[in-house]
């Protein structure tokens, strides 16, 4: 639609509208509001990753100062609460569907807000107090007593998958949840037997958790007289979470009201709604007093929503001429104790042949429960992972089989020619110029000059690697979006339900509109989160927002300005026909007569106007999109290791990724930049793991959790190239998770290259100082290090 | 409990805290200045920084009585007048933030090393002296550009060029 | 979380500070407050009392007495870290002392906080222990061998208070440590100093009793004082702590590393990533 039109405001980079209340300390973050007579709400956590809930003793609690009550899974019960609709199967049109076992339903596992059974992972909520104060409310917690009967639990993805071990849910014979195999199994098998080569690996990437710096809270209260409910609680959608709460309280939808303005970050980790968004609902109503609950760092690290945790098998299939010609892939997604999203392992499996064009594939995905933390979609759900797999076993391939890296990559890339193709598990790439990324890197990254860094490198006894990954991944999510675009007497309002956490919706958005009706980016104001003004909307997750916000505003604005002549020509007294619509400005053809948008707007208002025409210039769009769009790159980095500590040195980090048009160029750098951190985050600092013999979380605070920082990562060389896709009017793909989709692959293909006189090294990431330093030093290797480090 | 007195931007302040009331949540409950944030509970994360009688602080592990007869300075009281600080334009230019819960604590603590650190800013300095500050949404590439783009107008013959 | 209720105590000088401790149920010196509150925080202690010893000028700054440096036991680290006094004769401590924690942290953070404390992985314990510091409280002088017991353990007595720490000045000393990616703390870190014929090499972070002094490699440099004098076999592996930042092979190999690289920036305290 756009293809060929030049722009004011879209394509610059133009600092952000919400900046201002943000750098002068004016945002509206969840803990930000309190309410007159508020309490507060403090959780009793299981500390066993799997135990029956025999009694729950609080009389003890009840007692203590400023307790208000103490809340349980059978109160819960008994007020008929219902379970989160999390609705985690993905089942828009062109997600790739997952089904349990033989095609049948999969078992999702309910999600009460308190349990009445079991707790089925080491910090489960159990029980709800609440107290006058915070400390109170904390104090009290301590003091309930939960008589729990301690069972078998099982962590490990590997071994929950297994047939004996201890079951997560009773109602199922196993924990397998998702079995499902898709692709052409003959064709694979005869690729297979016929190939000249295979080569296959077996990779883990482990858990790690989003850790957005605000941590979760919410503020919830109940107006007995209107009998609504309203919530402040920063989400990844604040619809969804109405309705879903709403569903919870057994309410009508109307009678909910979430408020989710500055929201502190989430990467997936706000995309499904938590026990205590309807626990301090429920518990207002019956109080009939305002209750917060604000969660210690500590318990976010605990009861975030995780992400990761793949297991993955993949072999590839090779001819004498390093062809691919078949992959086979088993990945297994352990979604923890219960199900909220199946969006990591669909997301994963539509993408495991990568950048390359393999004919034949055959995938088999499932998932299991374990007594862990639920996992959900987290920074590019999915696609880390299968484009760690694909690319480090294109490396294997490289290394065993004589190929240079590049050359093997090149000749099996997806060509332009080839747009739009469907690969072999039927994901139907929009368009992309893989090999053109390819050589804009190299070219960025200075590949042909590593050789002299890597001797100098040596000269100072360390070791430098270059590492090297192509990427595609998906955007999906919610097909529909809806706009409502307002003309004020001074200005324009569009009022539409993506919900930022720090994405630049209320500036890019406002580009967008800015151009499309002809008027100056400053006039465009963007309004969210609130669900008593935002009535429909999709949220913001999978990179969705962008391109249904840039998609439903144009149709509307197509609306408007049909309204606009419609009005027009009813105030000059022509027909509709006989009005332009130029730069913002609406003029009678043949006349001087020519009123601005705003000029309009005030007409609009009039009383004297018939039916059809009052109301204000406003309109109401929906739109429903459900092609999904493919932005793709490739990335290159250059790592120094130091032998003798085993530390690690990022020196050089550079992107090409193909966004399709590109709104703002800053917030799209910003984007990739934040990417970047936390793919290298997973690569080199982060895991969230158990201890094996007790299941205790091992990382519970920053003291434990390795984070990116300022002194751990390099400045970034990142290029934006824009391949327009053909599926929406503006060209838009994605700019929000193409830094982490290959993070991992390029970190570990670095440090592989960097030991490859050691090698191959197995190291599991995260890649610490401590493993890279065994790598090195306590494995057979054929030459000693003094040999090779002067 | 304690009476205090200090000031918060500039403000006398005169109020009764519990003893064990930290200044992080003085400032954002008992005044209402919510600028300020909190983000964990192990003095790691300083999204919390304010200045505490002219240096930076973590607001979370010092208690408001702790701040008695004192001079605080938060986000709040930043810009004068109306004008933004120049570490704050800085941030706005440069996209050095993307959801803001870090940036107050970021702020405060970079017009800290800005205005306190002995040797011109490098890329390198400021890398290392920020390292208590973290950002989850921005990958710290643009806070070091802001960093020391500021510091080109706050301290233009000591800044060294890159 | 919310800290337990505790009633603050502002003393007028030492002798109040130690009767509000005898009178008081169960009290805790609070100083910079960077290692105490965050254990309030976290629930892990209930004192009654908190007495804030940072109230008291006699118990900061920084004298040089006759070869002396004498840190008064709440002056913070920025502050040793910016003494012309310690970066003119043990530029090895105030390189140390500005690498603790962050900036932060290093305005209110005090010496005799971490030293207090005696966190395994602390950096001042190395540097107290390095150059046989004397621990100088309210009642007696505690020489630097005798006053780390083990883990978060010492040599004080109930009550009492470390007014100053008097460092000898070495002939050279240096610091060097390796810092867990996640905590920032040590991983492993050595302060290396000599004086006349003696060296003293003290380590933590990896040991599995706290800091320590790695005899073996202190005889090793005294008849040899080079890098190449130092070997891993001098380091005894049972007494080393593993963990997830590491093997106590790992930290065995990272003490001989960075004992070699602080005998290549003595003067200097350095940290390796």
């Amino acid at each position: 639609m756009f293809a060929d039109r030049s722009f004011r405001a879209v394509g610059k980079p133009l600092p952000r509208n919400e900046d201002q209340r943000l750098i002068t300390g004016r945002g509206r973050f969840s803990d930000d509001f309190s309410l007159p007579g508020q309490v507060w709400a403090a959780m009793v956590r299981s500390p066993h990753p799997h135990a029956r809930i025999i009694g729950i003793d609080f009389a003890e609690a009840m007692a203590l100062p400023g307790v208000l009550g103490v809340y349980t899974g059978a109160d819960g019960l008994r007020d008929r609460l219902r379970p989160i609709p999390h609705n985690p199967v993905p089942s828009t049109k062109y997600d790739v569907k997952l089904t349990g076992r033989n095609g049948t339903a999969v078992f999702i596992g309910p999600h009460h807000l308190l349990p009445h059974d079991k707790a089925r992972h080491v910090g489960e909520a159990v029980a709800m107090v609440v107290a006058e104060t915070l400390e109170q409310a904390q104090t009290a917690a301590e003091h309930v007593a939960v008589d729990y009967e301690v069972l078998a639990w099982v962590a490990d993805t590997s071994q929950a998958a297994e047939p004996d071990a201890p079951k997560v849910w009773d109602e199922l014979p196993d924990n397998i949840l998702v079995d499902s195999t898709f692709g052409d199994i003959a064709a694979t098998d005869a690729a297979f037997a016929e190939a000249a080569h295979v080569v296959s690996m077996k990779s883990h990437i482990g858990r790690v958790t989003g850790v957005p710096l605000e941590p979760r809270a919410a503020l919830g209260s109940y107006d007995g007289e209107t009998g609504r409910y309203t919530l402040y609680a920063g989400s990844g959608g604040a619809v969804r979470q109405k309705h879903e709460l709403a569903y919870v309280l057994g309410e009508e939808p109307d009678r909910v009201r979430v408020l989710s303005f500055d929201v502190g970050g989430n990467f997936g980790t706000r995309n499904r709604a938590y026990v205590e968004f309807g626990l301090v609902l429920w518990a207002s109503r019956k109080l009939g007093r305002p209750v917060k609950f604000r969660a210690e760092r500590s318990e976010c690290f605990l009861t975030d929503y995780q992400g990761r945790d793949l297991v993955t098998e993949v072999s590839l299939a090779i001819d004498k001429n390093g062809r691919f010609l078949a992959m086979r892939a088993s990945n297994l997604s352990n979604v923890g104790a219960r199900c909220v999203s199946l969006s990591p392992l669909s997301k994963g499996s539509g993408l495991i042949t990568g950048s390359y064009d393999i004919p034949v594939a055959t995938l088999r995905s499932r998932a299991v429960f374990s007594n862990t933390m639920p996992t959900q979609a987290y920074r590019s759900s999915g696609r880390p992972e299968v484009t760690f797999a694909i690319e480090r076993l294109v490396d294997k391939a490289a290394r065993e089989l004589g190929f240079d890296r590049l050359e093997l990559r090149r000749r099996n890339l997806v060509q332009p020619a080839q747009m739009p193709y469907t690969n072999a598990v039927d994901s139907m790439y929009d368009s992309g110029e893989y090999e053109l990324n390819m050589d804009r890197a190299l070219r960025l990254a200075d590949w042909e000059g590593f050789a002299q860094r890597r001797a100098e490198a040596r000269s100072r006894g360390k070791l430098l690697g270059l590492g090297f990954a192509n990427y595609v991944e998906s955007s999906i999510g919610s097909p529909k979006e809806r706009a409502d675009l307002i003309v004020h007497r001074d200005g324009f309002e569009v009022v539409i339900g993506t919900q930022p956490a720090g994405q630049g919706h209320e500036t890019s958005f406002a580009q967008v509109t800015a151009d499309l009706l002809g008027v100056p980016f400053e006039s465009v104001k963007i309004t969210l989160g609130d669900t008593d003004v935002v009535s429909a909307g999709g949220g913001t997750h999978s990179g969705r927002s962008m391109r249904h916000a840039s998609a439903v505003i144009a149709l509307g604005v197509e609306d408007l300005i049909a309204k606009g002549k419609a009005l027009m020509a009813h105030l000059v007294g022509t027909p509709p026909t006989m009005i332009r619509f130029e730069d913002g400005v609406f003029s009678a053809i043949d006349t001087n007569q020519a009123l601005t948008w705003l000029e309009l707007a005030q007409q609009a208002e009039r009383e004297d106007l018939p039916p059809e025409l009052r109301g204000g210039l406003r309109v109401r769009r929906d739109n429903e999109m459900h092609a999904p769009v493919f932005p793709n790159g490739t990335c290159i980095c250059e790592i120094e290791i130091d032998p003798e500590t085993g530390g690690v040195d990022i020196k050089r980090y550079t992107t090409v990724d193909d966004v399709g048009r590109c709104i703002n160029p800053l917030i799209v750098h910003g984007q990739t930049h934040g990417g970047i951190a936390q793919g290298v985050g997973q690569a080199l600092w982060e895991s969230f793991t158990l201890d094996p013999s007790s299941g205790q979380p091992l990382a519970g605070s920053f003291m434990d959790y390795g984070m990116p920082r300022f002194d751990n990562l390099p400045s970034f060389k990142t290029q934006i190239v824009e391949v327009l896709s053909p599926t929406n009017p503006f060209g838009v793909k994605a700019g929000g998770e193409g830094g982490t989709t290959p993070a991992p692959a390029v970190i570990m293909s670095a440090i592989e290259d960097a030991l490859s006189e050691f090698g191959p090294p197995t190291i599991d990431m995260p890649a610490t100082p401590a493993k890279i330093w065994s790598a090195i030093h306590e494995r057979p290797r054929t030459k000693s290090l003094s040999d090779t480090v002067r | 409990m304690k009476h205090i007195d200090l000031k918060v931007n500039g403000v006398p302040i005169s109020r009764d805290v519990d003893d064990e009331t930290l200044l992080a949540v003085f400032l954002r409950e008992h005044l209402g200045l919510t600028g300020t944030h909190v983000g964990c509970d192990t003095t790691q994360c300083g999204c919390c920084v304010v200045h505490l009688n002219g240096t930076s602080v973590k607001s979370c592990t010092v208690l408001a009585v702790q701040a008695e007869g004192g001079d605080v300075t938060t986000i709040e009281g930043l810009a004068r007048d109306g004008v933004l600080h120049p570490v704050q334009e800085a941030f706005h230019q440069c996209h050095a933030l993307q959801c803001g819960f870090c940036t107050p604590g970021m702020i405060m603590a970079a017009v800290d090393l800005i205005e306190t650190h002995p040797e011109p800013l490098t890329e390198a300095i400021v890398r290392e002296e920020m390292e208590g500050n973290l950002c989850r949404c921005t990958g710290y590439h643009n806070i070091v550009k802001a960093i020391l783009s500021a510091a080109q107008v706050m301290k233009p013959a000591k800044t060294a060029s890159e | 979380m919310a800290m337990y209720p505790v009633h603050y105590n502002r003393p007028v000088d030492l002798e109040e500070a130690l009767r509000l401790f005898t009178e008081r149920d169960d009290a805790t010196y609070l100083s910079g407050g960077h290692t105490l509150l965050p254990t309030l925080k976290q629930r892990l202690a209930h004192p009654s009392d908190l007495i804030d010893l940072s109230v008291l000028a006699e118990l900061r700054g920084i004298r040089l007495d006759d070869k002396i440096i004498s840190i008064g036991t709440t002056t913070v680290h920025a502050d040793v870290a910016a003494s012309p006094i310690v970066r003119q004769w043990i530029p090895a401590l105030s390189g140390l002392a500005g690498s603790i924690g962050d900036r932060h942290v290093r305005h209110r953070g005090t010496i005799g906080g971490s030293v207090a404390n005696n966190d395994p992985a602390a950096d001042y314990p190395s540097a107290v222990l390095g150059l046989g510091a004397t621990v100088v409280t309210d009642r007696r002088r505690i020489a630097a061998d005798a006053y780390f017991v083990s883990l978060f353990e010492t040599a004080l007595e109930q009550g009492e208070i470390i007014t100053r720490i008097e460092f000898p000045i070495p002939d050279q000393a240096g610091y060097a440590k390796f810092r867990s990616p996640a905590s920032r703390y040590a991983v492993a870190a050595v302060f290396v100093s000599k004086s006349g014929s003696k060296v003293r090499v003290a380590v933590t972070g990896a040991g599995a009793a706290g800091v320590f002094r790695a005899h073996a490699i202190e005889e090793a440099l005294e008849l040899d004082f080079r890098a190449d004098a130092v070997a891993l076999g001098q380091i005894d592996r049972a007494a080393l702590l593993g963990d997830l930042n590491g093997t106590p092979e790992y930290r065995a190999n990272l003490i001989a590393v960075l004992v070699r690289r602080a005998l290549g920036h003595l003067g200097e305290a350095r940290s390796y990533k």
